[in-house]
């Protein structure tokens, strides 16, 4: 399998670390440029789903919100360092992905997408209505950010937009390349066989179920991940982190990267916040641009913005053929 | 030389509301033996196949495996007691390419290591090399990084009993493997299911009687969902009955 992708996509580690370099020196503020990142995990974590096992969940704000709100609690009021709030939000996004998975997989196909949205118009009351623990409408306020220790030695103090951003980075490079080794490891195999043909998959002896629930379980860590980052980021947990446009809002972007690419999932993230910042600036009814956008992605290229460049390359790329070689089939992996 | 009952059946039915489409049957298939089921269109045939496979659960009677009863056993589970099955209708990894579909299908044997997150595809060393086998035996090896979706329909149907293959089973449930195939790509097939049958029990499920009488140890023919004859292929030949059931009532 490996040898039959282009050397060029197996580069992808590279071009995500370069973009990470290059993202903060080209947007008008760091600040901006840990927002995509920060969304870029949400959508690793979606295309975990979406891309690789084929399974749409409109869930995912549930485990954005929760992990923003596991995290600011720990930090409010349980005054936990920054990793351990930050492991615990991911904990609880993967155990509670695992049950809402476990749960919704029961059905397939429209059943199944339409369980997931269930479930997160559920988790929204339950977070709105539960004043006490996740301040409701107000949200919770004042989360803190504390400094960075590591084994009791101090890192940073992440005072700073780029410090924070610096941080961010580091984990969105580490969960990418782990990201990376699941996805050509056997586990990572079977969900694109799952993905491909399930009746076969179970036919081969596959448990269909245990690797549906282990890829939510992952997607749902992975996503607290980016909803806890998020609340330490902005100093806030608002109620809108948990609601249905959050959900939409991560398939979207999954979408426009392109699903079933890593990479994608940086350029869905990358796109999406910046067009949002700079046609907000320019329209206040920019939402609609974004549309029309949108419907132009989904119409003229199904592979995404990634799907967009890998069409450049190759045609770049046949442009001066290689003693003969024909052009590498598009392997929707990576 | 009496070979020992690897499958059988009995009294299996199974009713569709009021409608019987399998009733009363009892088959034994004996090891190392081809034995094919025949009959006309609505004989049950199918409903007999995905009772035995585990796609649907039989209103009653029972299947033994290997003295074990896998009557309600889940289909997944049946890779791990030795029985494989194909699809009637191609049913493979279409984007995937060939090696890679048959390396999953080797793969799926050992659930444990197929749960493995960490480390490559490549650290399965196993699941490669029955995948390079099953390639070489299907004369597929040139095709090895093609997408499986972009194989010919022949090709594509040889790979459907490959994948089946894959599972190393002591038995495969072939389900019409020849159905769409072209004239000149049939002996192929035929071929390939004579020689597994040297070493697996087969159970073949099929339309063209051509193949049937050609390879088959032991033909069961049914007919309204019930087993009207059974017998070697020349016994089945020169059964009246048989002759009056694909004939229609017409005598």
């Amino acid at each position: 399998m490996i040898h039959r992708i282009p050397i060029i996509l197996r580069g992808t580690t590279i071009a995500s670390l370069v973009t990470l370099i290059l993202l903060p020196l080209v947007l008008p503020s760091a600040s901006l440029a840990t927002e995509v990142l920060i969304f870029a995990i949400a959508v690793l974590g979606c295309n975990l789903l979406l891309g690789y096992t084929g399974l749409l969940s409109f869930g995912q704000g549930i485990f954005f919100g929760l992990g923003a709100y596991t995290a600011s609690l720990c930090l409010i009021r349980l005054g936990t360092g920054l990793l351990s709030s930050l492991g615990i939000a991911v904990i609880a996004g993967g155990v509670v992905a695992a049950a809402v998975g476990s749960l919704s997989i029961r059905r397939r196909g429209i059943y199944f997408v339409m369980l997931t949205l269930a479930f997160s118009q559920m988790a929204y009351f339950v977070a709105s209505t539960s004043k006490d623990i996740t301040g409701g409408e107000n949200g919770l306020l004042d989360v803190p950010r504390p400094p960075l220790v590591f084994f009791g030695m101090q890192i940073s103090s992440l005072a700073t937009g780029s410090a924070f951003y610096a941080f961010v980075a580091v984990i969105f490079i580490v969960l990418y390349v782990a990201l990376r080794r699941v996805i050509h490891s056997p586990f990572g195999s079977t969900l694109l066989a799952i993905r491909e043909n399930e009746e076969r998959a179970l036919a081969v002896g596959y448990n269909t179920r245990y690797f549906k629930i282990m890829a939510f379980a992952m997607s749902g860590g992975i996503t607290a991940l980016a909803g806890a980052l998020y609340a330490i980021s902005l100093h806030f947990a608002p109620l809108s982190n948990i609601e249905f446009v959050m959900s939409e809002q991560i398939v979207l972007m999954t979408i426009i990267g392109g699903t079933g690419s890593l990479y994608g999932s940086l350029l869905g993230a990358g796109f999406m916040v910046v067009a949002g910042e700079a046609l907000s600036a320019i329209w206040p009814r920019w939402m609609l641009l974004l549309g029309i956008i949108l419907i132009a992605i989904v119409m003229f290229m199904r592979g995404g913005l990634w799907g967009g460049v890998e069409q450049v390359m190759n045609r770049f790329r046949s442009r001066k053929p290689q003693q003969g070689q024909a052009p590498p089939l598009e392997v929707p992996n990576d | 030389m009496i070979r020992n009952v690897l499958l059988k059946t009995s009294g299996l039915g199974l009713n569709y509301g009021k409608f019987a489409a399998l009733s009363k049957v009892n088959l034994e298939v004996r090891e190392r033996t081809i034995h094919s089921v025949i009959g006309p269109n609505g004989a049950g045939k199918t409903t007999l196949f995905h009772c035995l496979t585990g796609s649907r659960n039989p209103t009653t009677g029972s299947v033994e495996f290997a003295g074990q009863d896998i009557t309600r056993l889940p289909n997944h589970k049946r890779i791990g007691i030795g029985m494989s099955r194909s699809f009637q209708i191609t049913s493979l990894f279409q984007n995937l390419s060939v090696h890679e579909n048959l390396r999953l299908a080797a793969q799926g044997r050992n659930m444990v290591k197929a749960m493995k997150f960490w480390g490559a595809v490549e650290s399965l060393a196993e699941t490669i090399e029955i995948a390079d086998q099953i390639l070489e035996r299907l004369d597929l090896a040139a095709n090895a990084d093609v997408l499986a979706g972009e194989l010919s329909h022949g090709q594509q149907r040889i790979l459907e009993v490959g994948m089946a293959l894959a599972a190393k089973p002591k038995m495969l449930l072939l389900d019409e493997p020849t159905s769409g195939m072209g004239i000149e790509d049939i002996p192929i097939m035929t071929n390939l299911i004579h020689e597994l049958g040297k070493e697996l029990t087969i159970l073949l499920i099929e339309h063209n009687m051509g193949i049937v009488m050609s390879i088959s140890d032991i033909v069961t023919v049914m007919y309204q969902g019930q087993v009207l004859v059974e017998g070697t292929p020349a016994e089945v030949k020169e059964d009246e009955r048989v002759r009056i059931a694909y004939l229609g009532e017409v005598v």
